[in-house]
């Protein structure tokens, strides 16, 4: 039923995972398998371009939340950039800054990371 | 109870989405942006994994698909959700929010969906469409809506009635806004629409061109700013706007930035629907156009034809038509000769002087200007537009044509021109008629053989005559307005029997005519004797026409006669406007001139001219109205106020010789004594007196030798 999609680049050892659509249950569970994939791999630092995805669902905010448990186990971290201002007050709302990072802009993010 | 904090966090969203909506939905100025933002903020915050909206059309049962999120839409656009079948039917019945399962409900089982929760939006009482989600997500799976979903879409839904509510009326206000634009902007009434501090705040099109500049130099301007020129105008907005009623003004000349423009012009208050002034309404039709399309037309028939035409086009035949008109053709005789006494210029102006006075009689009877030839005019009656006067309006043309002439000869003989002298012919007849030439040049006009004999019986008009065709008199309603003369049949080129053709006269030339011409004269010469003439002025003048009447009455004469005496008494004296010298001879020119003119025949003009050659002195009468006219001008000399007309001539005579007393004297009695009364009346009536005078004045004359 979706039409969610990603892109994945690596910049930096940065993961940097572009995101277009609805990110809910089965959005979130694509970025949560990409982020362990990489993980697996050796990557610790994971970058989310909001671009493309005008909503998010609390679900898709509690899989995100379970990629940051799994961060956390290696002291690896994720941050967010380009957020439309209601999935911005969705992570608010939903505790999601309090455990990462979230970014106006692609290079302040990785200025940051 | 334990409640999670992320149960918390979720109904947190839940609230503060709510009051997204609250406070943004009606910030969307149209209605698929609503709708989308509705459908996904609903799908995030109940956790649905897609959705889609479906609203009324209003010209079916079917319901369409406005919004989707997170679905394949082709499955979905294969289902047709008619609001008489179906869950539709079964929702809109219960009227309230509905949680299904979607595999127990056929109609939606082409969804690759499990569970839905479908929540109605209003219009008022009205069903008019659903936000329907499906399947609310969890990380568990799938599951069904429960009751705290049910509440929250129906809130949401709500709102969102709320702003599609709104923005369709936006919509609708915005299109009736869009059309009220289109149609002002496309009429072609200027409409200028002011605030109620009087600032413009409308301009149309049209307008816009009318004031001749951008509209942006005067939206939000006062009226008095943008109008400073138009005093007028001003005050008819202050009228319209103090009384709070419809002023308007028609053929207002405007000055809009150099430009001037005829207009006609309204003011209509603006009322809002608590009848409270907001504002005013200025429309403005420019007549400018129109008074061009007029004065093109109005070279060539009359205003009220024109006004006819532009009233109702289907009047206008330009094709080519066969119809009956009148054809009056008139021409200038011996205007060649004429005009080789002239310069060039004097040439056009006298012509073009002409033309104007006589185009304007052709406009006052409906006639057609078809052509100037020349010195010649070619009128028609009863083109374009059919008239059943055709044939009395060219007479009335012809007539007053020849009474105009008089007056504008008048002017020529005063200034020392030669009189312009026209002949008449009139014919009716079939004629083809419309736009005649080539792509090039194209004139409306008409052709035929009634033309050509129009032409001819001109050519055999004497001056002063008018020459008319049978078919003429015989379509000629008000007959008895005229004397007709039936004349000798005429052979005309083309037509192998002659013509039969009549000479036709006002009756108003009888008592009428006269009455007119004796004012003219008294007017005429009135204003143009020299003041210097104590004696020869308009008073003798007057003196002589009372005269002729007292002594043509007591003599007997007739009553035709009678005014031949009159007239004969207005003009004898008439040369010393131009010259005491032979002002007798002047004035027998002047008159053969103007009664020629008036269609006096040539045995009256001689009738009259004989009358003022008999008063040249001495007197030399040779029938009785000539004698009554010698006696009537010399009536004085038998009467008591003889010392003071006497006294006037010698006044008159002394500013070109000194007269001394006693000659003068010697010539008062070497006259009176040659001078003898030749009518009975006055031979009975003055003689006496006069040799009383005579008497009087040889005592003088003795007295003065004595006392030298």
């Amino acid at each position: 039923m979706s039409d969610f999609k990603t892109q994945v680049k690596e910049l930096n050892e940065v993961i940097i995972i572009e995101t277009e659509g609805y990110l809910n249950n089965e959005g979130g569970q694509k970025v949560y398998d990409i982020c362990i994939e990489r993980m697996n791999l050796g990557s610790r630092k994971f970058l989310i371009n909001l671009t493309g995805t005008k909503v998010v669902n609390s679900i898709g905010v509690s899989i995100l939340i379970e990629v940051i448990e799994k961060l956390q186990e290696v002291e690896g971290k994720l941050g967010y950039y380009n957020m439309a201002p209601i999935v911005e007050k969705t992570f608010h709302i939903m505790g999601l800054s309090k455990y990462s990072s979230l970014f106006k802009t692609e290079e302040s993010a990785l200025a940051e990371f | 109870m334990e409640i999670s904090i992320e149960a918390l966090q979720v109904k947190y969203l839940e609230l503060e989405t709510l009051l997204d909506f609250t406070n943004n939905l009606n910030s969307f100025e149209n209605t698929p942006d609503l709708l989308q933002e509705i459908l996904v903020k609903s799908c995030g915050v109940l956790n649905a994994s897609a959705g889609f909206i479906l609203l009324e059309d209003s010209n079916t049962d079917i319901l369409n698909i406005e919004a989707h999120f997170n679905i394949n839409i082709t499955p979905l656009r294969s289902i047709i959700f008619n609001k008489k079948k179906g869950f539709v039917y079964d929702i809109k019945s219960i009227g309230k929010t509905v949680c299904l399962d979607i595999d127990t409900n056929v109609h939606l089982s082409k969804i690759n969906a499990k569970y839905a929760i479908i929540a109605p939006l209003q219009q008022k009482k009205d069903i008019i469409g659903f936000i329907v989600l499906l399947d609310k997500e969890s990380r568990k799976g799938l599951s069904a809506f429960d009751d705290s979903d049910s509440s929250m879409i129906s809130a949401i839904a709500s709102q969102a009635s709320t702003a599609y509510s709104n923005i369709q009326l936006l919509e609708k206000i915005q299109q009736a806004k869009s059309f009220n634009d289109n149609v002002m902007e496309s009429i072609a009434t200027g409409v200028i629409t002011t605030n109620l501090f009087g600032e413009i705040n409308h301009i149309n099109l049209t307008a816009e061109k009318i004031l001749n500049k951008d509209r942006t130099s005067f939206i939000g301007h006062h009226y008095g700013f943008v109008f400073d020129q138009n005093e007028s105008l001003i005050n008819l907005l202050l009228e319209s706007e103090t009384a709070l009623e419809f002023k308007s003004e028609s053929n207002l000349t405007l000055d809009f930035h150099g430009k001037k423009t005829t207009v006609n012009i309204s003011m209509s208050p603006l009322l809002n629907d608590q009848q409270q002034h907001i504002g005013t309404v200025i429309a403005m039709e420019d007549l400018s156009n129109l008074d061009k399309l007029k004065s093109t037309f109005q070279k060539y028939v009359s205003k009220q034809i024109v006004d006819q035409i532009l009233i109702n086009e289907d009047l206008l035949n330009l094709g080519g038509q066969e119809q009956e008109v009148t054809i009056l053709f008139t021409d200038i005789r011996g205007f060649t000769a004429m005009s080789e006494k002239m310069v060039p210029n004097e040439v056009v102006d006298t012509l073009n002087d002409y033309f104007n006075q006589m185009i304007e009689v052709i406009f006052k009877y409906n006639g057609t200007l078809d052509k100037i030839i020349g010195d010649a005019l070619m009128v028609v009656f009863g083109a374009p537009l059919p008239d059943t006067n055709d044939a009395d309006n060219a007479l009335l043309t012809a007539v007053e044509m020849q009474e105009k002439l008089v007056a504008f000869n008048q002017n020529r003989i005063i200034n020392g021109k030669l009189p312009v002298e026209i002949g008449i012919g009139i014919n009716r007849g079939k004629v083809i008629s419309g736009n005649i030439g080539s792509s090039q040049q194209m004139n409306y006009t008409v052709i035929g053989d009634a033309v050509n004999l129009a032409s001819r019986l001109c050519s055999a008009a004497k001056v002063g005559e008018i020459i008319i065709s049978n078919s003429v008199w015989e379509n000629t309603k008000e007959k008895k307005k005229y004397n007709c003369q039936k004349l000798t049949p005429i052979k005309v080129k083309g037509k192998s029997k002659p013509i039969a053709i009549r000479s036709i006269q006002h009756k108003k030339n009888t008592e009428i005519t006269y009455l007119a011409l004796f004012e003219m004269l008294e007017s005429f010469q009135t204003n143009n004797i020299p003041s210097s003439y104590s004696y020869h002025n308009i008073h003798h003048i007057k003196a002589v026409v009372d005269a002729v009447k007292f002594y043509g009455k007591k003599e007997q004469v007739s009553k035709q006669d009678l005014l031949y005496l009159q007239l004969a008494a207005w003009l004898h004296d008439i040369g010393f406007v131009w010259s005491p010298v032979d002002h007798e001879k002047k004035g027998c020119e002047y008159a053969k001139t103007i009664l020629t003119q008036l269609g006096f025949s040539i045995d009256i003009i001689e009738k009259i001219n004989g009358m003022i050659m008999a008063t040249k002195i001495p007197q030399s009468p040779k029938n009785l109205l000539e004698k009554i006219i010698c006696d009537a001008d010399l009536d004085y000399i038998g009467k008591d106020n003889y010392a003071e007309i006497s006294g006037l001539l010698l006044e008159e005579i002394s500013l070109k010789n000194d007269i001394s007393e006693i000659d003068w004297l010697i010539i008062q009695k070497k006259f009176l004594e040659s001078h003898t009364y030749f009518t009975k009346t006055a031979k009975q009536l003055r003689t006496k007196n006069k040799n009383k005078i005579l008497v009087d004045i040889t005592n003088k004359i003795e007295a003065y030798h004595g006392r030298s």
